[in-house]
C-alpha cells in the first residue's frame, strides 16, 4: 500500500469533520441560535475583555458588543469571526469526529474551548489598543495575522488532545 | 508538559515562520489572488449564465464588471461593478507556507499546499460578489438568477467562505499533506520507545 495513501480512517475522520462542522455552523448561523447563544456568548466577552483592560486601564468601558476608550472614543465591536464561536465550533468538530471514547471527547472539547477563547481574549484586547495606536496596524492584525493565529492555536490544542488520548491508550496497552 | 513539548515546538516554529510568510504574501498579494479570482469570476457564472462579463484590477483589489443592469438615483443606467478584497481569502496562503516549513516539508508540497487553497479562496471571492448582489436588491438578484432557496444559499456559502475557509482550510491541507509528521508529532514517547 502506498504510504502517501490516506488510510480508511482518515477518510472517516475528513467526512465526519466536514458534516459536523457544517451542520454546526449551520445552527449557529440560525436566529434562534444568534439570539439565544451567540450574541449573549459575545457580549459575555466583551464585558470579560473589559475587566482584564480595567485591572491597569480604567478607560474602557463595554456596551453590549462594543469596547469603547472613554479616553479617546475609540471603539471595537465584537462581530462574526471575532467572538471565538467558528473556532470554537471547528475545534468541537474535530474533536468530534475523531475515534475516541467520548468522556475523552467531552474533556477535550471543554478545555479546547477555554483554550481558544484565552486566546480570543487575548486577540480583542490587543486590537483594541492597537486600533488607538494605528488604524492600518488594527486592520493588519484583525483580518489576516489574529485569523491565523487562532486557527494556529486551534491545531496545537486539537494535537495536544491527540497526544493525550494517545498516551492514554498506550497506557492500556502496557497496563 | 514534557511528554507534549514536540507539540509546543512545533507550535513556536510555526508561529516564528509566520511573520516571513505573511511578509512574502503581503508583498505577492495582488499577483497570487489572480488564479482565484478567475476562478470564481466562472464560479459565478454556475449560478445563471454569465453573470461576470470582465475582470479589472485596481491595485489589490478586483473588481467584477457584471452583465446585471442597474441604475443610479438619478436615473441613468449602468452595468454594476462588485468589488473584492481578496485578501480577505488568500491570507491562507501565509498560514499554510508557516505550517509547511514548521514541519519541514519539501518545496514540492509546500507548492502543492498552497494550489489546493485555490478552490477555497475562489469560494470565498465569488461568495463574497454574489452576496454583495443580494445586497443590491431584489432585481439585481434576480438578474443573477438569484431567488428563493438561492438568496439563502448564497448567504450561507458567503459566511463559510469569509469565517470558516480562509483560515481552516490550510490546515486542513497541511494536516493532509503532513499526516506522517502530524502521526509522529501526536504518538505517545511511550508508544515510541516500544519496540516493535
Amino acid at each position: 500500500m502506498d504510504p502517501r495513501a490516506l488510510p480508511r480512517s482518515a477518510y472517516r475522520f475528513l467526512t465526519i469533520f466536514v458534516v459536523l462542522a457544517a451542520v454546526l455552523f449551520a445552527a449557529e448561523l440560525t436566529q434562534p441560535v444568534q439570539r439565544a447563544l451567540v450574541l449573549p456568548w459575545t457580549e459575555a466577552l466583551a464585558r470579560a475583555a473589559v475587566a482584564l483592560i480595567t485591572l491597569l486601564d480604567p478607560y474602557a468601558v463595554a456596551s453590549g458588543r462594543v469596547i469603547e476608550s472613554t479616553r479617546n472614543g475609540f471603539a471595537v465591536s465584537i462581530e462574526a469571526g471575532c467572538n471565538g464561536v467558528e473556532a470554537a465550533l471547528i475545534l468541537a468538530a474535530a474533536i468530534a469526529a475523531f475515534r475516541a471514547p467520548w468522556p475523552k471527547k467531552a474533556i477535550g472539547i471543554v478545555a479546547g474551548l477555554v483554550a481558544v477563547q484565552a486566546l480570543n481574549l487575548v486577540r480583542v484586547i490587543s486590537l483594541f489598543y492597537l486600533g488607538q495606536w494605528s488604524l492600518a496596524a488594527f486592520e493588519w492584525a484583525h483580518l489576516y495575522l489574529w485569523q491565523a493565529l487562532i486557527m494556529l492555536d486551534v491545531l496545537v490544542v486539537w494535537l495536544l488532545w491527540l497526544r493525550w488520548i494517545d498516551g492514554g491508550a498506550a497506557s492500556h496497552a502496557r497496563a | 508538559m514534557r511528554a507534549h513539548s514536540e507539540v509546543v515546538r512545533f507550535a513556536l516554529r510555526a508561529i516564528a515562520w509566520l511573520a516571513p510568510a505573511f511578509a512574502v504574501w503581503y508583498a505577492v498579494a495582488a499577483w497570487e489572488a489572480r488564479p482565484a479570482a478567475w476562478l470564481a469570476a466562472g464560479a459565478t457564472g454556475l449560478v445563471d449564465k454569465s453573470v461576470v462579463n470582465a475582470i479589472e484590477w485596481e491595485g489589490r483589489i478586483v473588481r467584477f464588471v457584471t452583465a446585471i443592469e442597474v441604475q443610479d438615483a438619478a436615473g441613468q443606467a449602468g452595468l454594476m461593478l462588485i468589488e473584492v478584497n481578496p485578501q480577505l481569502y488568500t491570507y491562507g496562503t501565509a498560514l499554510v507556507a508557516a505550517l509547511m516549513l514548521a514541519s519541514r516539508a519539501g518545496w514540492r508540497k509546500l507548492v502543492l499546499g498552497i494550489a489546493l487553497l485555490i478552490p477555497f479562496q475562489a469560494w470565498g471571492i465569488a461568495f463574497d460578489a454574489l452576496a454583495q448582489i443580494v445586497r443590491a436588491g431584489p432585481q439585481a438578484a434576480a438578474q443573477a438568477g438569484i431567488g428563493g432557496w438561492r438568496v439563502e444559499a448564497v448567504a450561507f456559502g458567503y459566511q463559510a467562505g469569509s469565517l470558516i475557509f480562509p483560515a481552516a482550510a490550510p490546515v486542513l491541507v497541511w494536516a493532509a499533506a503532513q499526516r506522517q509528521f502530524v502521526e509522529r508529532l501526536v504518538q505517545a514517547q511511550s508508544r515510541r520507545d516500544t519496540p516493535g
